[in-house]
């Protein structure tokens, strides 16, 4: 199984990821450059636009002459992210030392894109058809709901009716590493998955997206291919219908996929179909900081440990049995207890009192939020050293000893285990020790060489 | 009843958990007892979810302040406009949960249904109260609970009539449905005059005027038929009052009996010519207690629950007053007892010769026809042989018809002294107050028959806000065992000793006198001690020099200790044993530091903060913001690892349920404090163990009252194994050797330089 770290990590790190063939292949579409140009640190994105038309390549002792002495590390970072994007190319010469050039495609697009703007490859709805479009109301709520539903398939696999599109060898693909399969309690949520359901849809989205591409290959689907489609579809605007009909077969099925992710709605007129991009494909593209719009908390935490929560999510309501204890279940309301027990579970799973405390601030009601601290410190207190009582006692993995035939192999295997650095403990009177697993083998074959 | 039960969660005996199962295994066989409401939240995991999400919400629910589940179950939000109402009314109907900051949680049970019934509230009127307050349409099972629950209530009534008892109602049919049950058959007295063809006797009485919570219904709603009705009526046995009564309550026969006094009307006993004072205001909350008992312009019987320090016995006082009859006022001890007869002389204008105490120490009577006698439960109850002149005052109690039986403390009497008390004393309305309803003991019901309803209770943190009560910051102060100590701890051979050996943690002592200089060098603060184990109480004040009282101090020694720590500048901190518990009256206390308490009591944990709720100082300092804003400290030290941590937990519940919250410091005494605080060195901490474990086991063990019941019932099935001194009766030995000097060495203590600077306590949790 591949190890799957949780970290939100921005889309370009992943088109930088790419290999270099692709990454040129990407370089085509017009829409790609400017993505690629916005999501850039300001200083890189500067010195874009600098050598936008310089033909030749600039020595890299100019460039470092651009930036004052405290800039030194942000230029560095800006030349390595640009080289990672092979924007620049690196030449390097004897004579006159390192210098860069920025990448031909790339320059030439973000040329004429400059100069003449791009044309979107589909052609939005005119505003006579006949189709009634979704409120942008209507349709976040329509896209927070199929997020949710893919949500809770995903953290409820087995259990429980179909709720989405999404095939489930697909599914399979995006709970690898977020639940585990045992054989007899059947699967659990890994510290990752905890993880991942405590991030904020954003981030929860970027991880799924890039499951989605790293995957694409095995479905016979180019990732650069996919990278490109996701990138454009961020410059559509939400809200607006785009026909369908000039997609490829393979951007038709994946728009079906991304609809099941909530990330456009699909609507079917008389005789063309169309598509509707909702928040969650516009935002792909922005950054990760900037795209956590605060959500309005609904968790009100009061001090004697016992949690209400406004939602008539289901999803919520999962996240919440992952550390405390439901009681209620109301129409609008969620009534549970955090207990000692509960959070047991929870540290047992691998989350941590801090993502817990964070989750709890985060998320917490607009009544309680203004208050400081917004989650009563005792709670959080409390939390935190439930957490520590458990990492009081350190576990190592042992062997014990004992039998021994007589007082001087005894001492032999003890020596021999302190020399090895794994003596744990003995018992000179019982002849008993113990000694720590990774010195086991050595230990054995000692007593073996003993006992001859 | 079908519907009835399923409201109210199971009662039964807990074990389950590890927790209990690692008790069981380091201690003797004890019970833990838990009460109805801690149990349905303790619950079995998740069969005990609720899922109510199918109830239908309105569509401006917004508006609306609370939930209401089929079980029972009702969820209020306190920041809703309608908050103030809602929590009127739902304290009326429903019994707390749980009241913090921003929701509250009630459970509507048959016993509190029959108290909104006792306080004049109709089936209908509760039923569309509630559907205007909740959400959501209310659950056709709750309608129907209130229903079944409330159909026979208010049909029969309880009256004392020239000191004798009769039950009255006006359907005839349902006092023949009361015949039928045996227990009220043998009660009743066949010497009656027979009268027409069901024997019951035919009087007139005149309908109720209803005084509800007029802010939420209208008129049409509130008014109630106050024509005459004709009612029928038998005489019982005053002996067997008590078991009718309960046999009518919702378990039974369903047909709990209201007891009302018309005073009014009394033409038969003599009034008494006593006012409350100008200058005794009621405040909001006191005022509103008493609207309830007296509602109707009748007085009602039940309890009054307010927190100590929010002014219970100006309540009591007012009753009184409002009444103008004989009242007999029990308290638990003599030193309340003083403070009762104080109160009555402070709040009203009763003359000194209308008022008498009656105590193993005074025997007072008062003059005239009518008066206020203040004595003890213990007086009353009292079994043995009595001196002739205290024979002839309980003679003359028992003879005379007394307006108001004024109860103080009621949580702490046991249900067989009440028993004996009422059956001596007959009255026409009994008033109950305490601080805290809960009992580990699960008697709390029995107060229901033997009292009354529950008419009123304050809201804690309400009255913290509204600058009532002090604003009380509670801290758990986590003291690790030291090595030595906790070896023992773990012996099987000191089982017994286990508590004396978390409490004597030198850790424990060093954090009790880092807290005791801080609070009394830093503010000069008014510290109380409590400690339950009375080996710990004597080596802990000895080794401060400080004065201590417990259960053998004697009431004049304690009265001067008392005084002592009122008046004087030198006499700052007062050690006291469980009998500080209750009702002795220490205004001007404002820290509190608990060593040792009695396992998981919980009233006990509520009471003893309970001597430090009284507000002082000005109002504006302790409003939040004010520079005073939290002016007492309630500070509970246990040893870590210990079973000590699992009772802290479950004492804490009740007084977290009100909304308290207890900061965990985990790092006192401060490190740097070194040899300035005792048992440093680990020579001086051998030596505290080698005494402790040489104490023979009856010194280390617990202080036992008379008056205690919880401390029955929390060790109900603890074997005891006394040393021979105990059997021997030598044990009262011990209290003499402590008893001598006392009052000296704490005026000859000299305070001790302290060389830590100061601590901010509150920012400094973590090591």
């Amino acid at each position: 199984m591949p190890q799957v770290k949780i970290i939100a990590k921005n889309f370009m790190d992943m088109v930088a990821s790419l290999p270099a063939i692709k990454l040129d292949k990407l370089y085509n579409n017009v829409f790609i450059c400017e993505a690629i140009l916005r999501s850039l640190p300001p200083l890189a994105k500067k010195y874009v636009l600098q050598m936008l038309y310089i033909n030749v390549p600039v020595p890299a002792t100019m460039m470092e002459e651009w930036v004052l002495a405290d800039g030194a590390s942000k230029h560095r970072v800006a030349i390595d992210r640009l080289i990672q994007l092979r924007i620049f190319s690196e030449i390097s010469d004897r004579k006159r030392g390192t210098s860069y050039s920025l990448n031909p495609t790339f320059q030439n697009n973000l040329q004429k894109h400059i100069i003449s703007g791009g044309v979107l490859p589909r052609e939005p709805m005119n505003s006579d058809n006949a189709i009634k479009l979704p409120s942008l109301q209507e349709l976040e709520t329509y896209a927070l709901k199929q997020w949710e539903c893919f949500l809770l398939q995903l953290i409820n696999s087995g259990q429980g009716e179909k709720l989405t599109g999404i095939s489930s060898s697909m599914m399979k693909i995006f709970q690898r590493g977020l639940l585990s399969q045992r054989d007899k309690d059947g699967p659990r949520l890994t510290e990752s998955g905890f993880q991942f359901l405590l991030m904020d849809t954003n981030a929860q989205l970027w991880y799924i997206i890039r499951e989605y591409i790293s995957n694409a290959e095995e479905r016979d689907v180019e990732p650069a291919d996919l990278i490109s489609f996701l990138l454009e579809l961020s410059f559509h605007v939400t809200g607006e219908a785009y026909n369908s009909n000039t997609l490829t077969e393979v951007q038709n099925n994946t728009l079906k996929d991304l609809a099941d992710l909530g990330l456009v709605k699909l609507q079917q007129g008389r005789k063309d179909s169309w598509f509707i991009p909702t928040k969650l494909a516009t935002n792909l593209s922005v950054s990760l900081a900037d795209s956590s719009a605060r959500k309005e908390g609904f968790v009100v935490m009061e001090t004697n440990f016992r949690m209400y929560a406004y939602s008539t999510s289901k999803l919520q309501c999962e996240i919440l049995r992952l550390f405390a204890r439901i009681e209620y279940q109301l129409p609008n309301l969620i009534a549970c207890a955090i207990t000692k027990e509960s959070l047991y579970n929870a540290f047992d799973n691998g989350i941590t009192s801090d993502q817990i405390i964070t989750f709890l601030q985060q998320n917490s009601h607009p009544r309680c939020a203004d208050r400081v601290p917004s989650i009563p410190e005792n709670v959080t207190d409390q939390i935190r050293l439930w957490e520590t009582d458990l990492k009081r006692i350190e576990m190592t993995q042992a062997h014990f000893y004992d039998e021994f035939p007589s007082k001087d192999v005894f001492e032999a295997a003890c020596d021999f285990a302190r020399e090895w650095g794994g003596l744990l403990w003995e018992d000179s009177k019982r002849m008993r020790l113990v000694v720590k697993s990774e010195v086991h083998n050595q230990m054995r074959e000692f007593l073996h060489t003993q006992s001859k | 009843m079908g519907n009835g039960e399923r409201g109210r969660p199971n009662k039964k005996i807990k074990y389950g958990g590890k927790d209990d199962q690692k008790m069981k295994n380091i201690q003797n066989a004890e019970d833990y007892y838990d009460d109805a409401d801690e149990d349905s939240r303790d619950g079995e995991g998740e069969e005990k979810k609720r899922d109510f999400t199918k109830l239908e919400l309105k569509p401006d629910h917004v508006n609306r302040p609370l939930w209401a589940c089929a079980d029972g179950r009702i969820f209020l939000e306190t920041f809703s406009p309608l908050y103030k109402q809602a929590y009127d009314f739902l304290i009326a109907i429903a019994e707390p949960v749980c009241r913090p900051e921003s929701m509250h949680e009630y459970n509507l049970t048959p016993h509190s249904l029959y108290a909104a019934v006792s306080v004049g509230l109709e089936t209908e009127t509760i039923i569309s109260v509630l559907n205007k307050l909740s959400k959501t349409k209310l659950p056709k099972e709750m309608i129907e609970f209130i229903h079944a629950s409330t159909a026979n209530y208010g049909k029969v009534k309880l009256v004392l009539k020239k000191n004798r008892y009769f039950i009255e109602s006006p359907f005839p049919e349902v006092l023949k449905r009361l015949l039928s049950d045996d227990v009220i058959n043998r009660a009743r007295f066949s010497s009656e005059p027979y009268y027409g063809g069901d024997g019951f006797t035919i009087g007139k009485t005149s309908g109720e005027l209803e005084a509800g919570p007029g802010e939420l219904l209208n008129e049409a709603e509130l008014a109630a038929a106050a024509e005459e009705k004709e009612t029928h009526s038998f005489e019982i046995d005053p002996a067997q009052v008590e078991n009718v009564k309960q046999r009518c309550l919702p378990n039974a026969l369903n047909y709990p009996m209201l007891e009302e006094y018309d005073f009014r009307n009394d033409n038969v006993n003599p009034d008494l010519d006593m006012e409350l004072k100008p200058h005794a205001q009621p405040r909001p909350y006191q005022e509103k207690s008493l609207s309830k008992m007296f509602g109707n312009g009748r007085a009602r019987s039940g309890i009054i629950v307010l927190p100590c320090g929010a002014g219970k016995s100006l309540v009591g006082v007012s009753a009184a007053a409002r009444i103008k009859k004989s009242c007999l006022c029990l308290a638990t001890n003599a030193v309340s007892v003083d403070q009762w007869a104080f109160q009555f002389k402070l709040w009203s204008t009763i003359r000194d010769d209308q008022i008498c105490r009656f105590t193993s120490d005074s025997k007072e009577r008062f003059r005239g026809n009518a008066g206020v006698v203040v004595t003890t439960y213990n007086m009353v109850a009292f079994s043995g042989k009595r001196s002739e002149e205290s024979e002839k005052i309980i003679e003359e109690m028992r003879n005379r018809e007394w307006g108001l039986l004024l109860m103080d403390e009621v949580h702490v009497v046991p249900a067989h002294m009440f028993r004996k008390v009422i059956s001596i004393t007959k009255s026409h309305c009994k008033l109950g107050l305490t601080a805290t309803l809960v009992r580990e003991d699960e008697r709390i019901t029995d107060l229901n028959f033997l009292i009354g309803p529950k008419l009123y209770e304050a809201n804690w943190l309400d009255l913290v806000k509204g600058g009532f009560i002090a604003n009380v910051q509670c801290a758990e102060v986590w003291c690790p065992m030291t090595k030595e100590f906790f070896a023992e701890y773990l012996k099987k051979e000191n089982s017994k000793k286990k508590q004396a050996l978390y409490v004597m943690n030198p850790n424990k002592f060093r954090a009790c006198e880092f807290l005791i200089r801080f609070h009394e060098q830093q503010r000069g603060d008014k510290i109380i001690v409590f400690a339950d184990n009375l080996f710990a109480l004597t080596e802990y004040a000895m080794k401060l020099r400080k004065p201590m009282i417990y259960g053998a101090t004697s009431h004049i020694e304690r009265t001067k200790i008392l005084e002592a720590f009122k008046t004087s500048k030198d006499v700052n901190t007062v050690f006291l044993s469980k009998v500080g518990d209750n009702s002795i009256d220490i205004p001007e206390a404002n820290v509190i530091i608990q060593i040792s308490s009695h396992a998981g009591s919980r009233r006990q944990e509520a009471q003893r903060l309970g001597r430090i709720l009284r507000a002082k100082g000005k109002l504006e300092d302790r409003m939040a913001g004010g520079k005073e804003e939290y002016n007492a400290f309630f500070y509970s030290l246990v040893s870590t690892d210990t079973q000590e941590m699992y009772y802290s937990t479950k004492r804490q519940q009740f007084l977290i349920d009100q909304g308290y919250s207890f900061k965990v410091i985990t790092s006192l005494p401060p490190p740097d404090a070194g040899s300035s605080l005792g048992y440093h060195s680990q020579e001086e901490q051998l030596s505290l163990l080698g005494k402790v474990l040489n104490a023979g086991d009856d010194l280390v063990g617990l202080e036992q009252l008379e008056e205690d019941t919880d401390g029955m019932a929390l060790q109900k099935a603890r074997r005891s194994m006394g040393s021979m001194s105990l059997m021997s009766g030598a044990k009262g030995m011990v209290y003499m050797e402590y008893n001598s000097g006392r009052h000296k060495s704490g005026q000859q203590f000299k305070k001790p330089k302290d060389p830590t600077k100061r601590h901010n306590l509150f920012k400094k949790r973590y090591v």
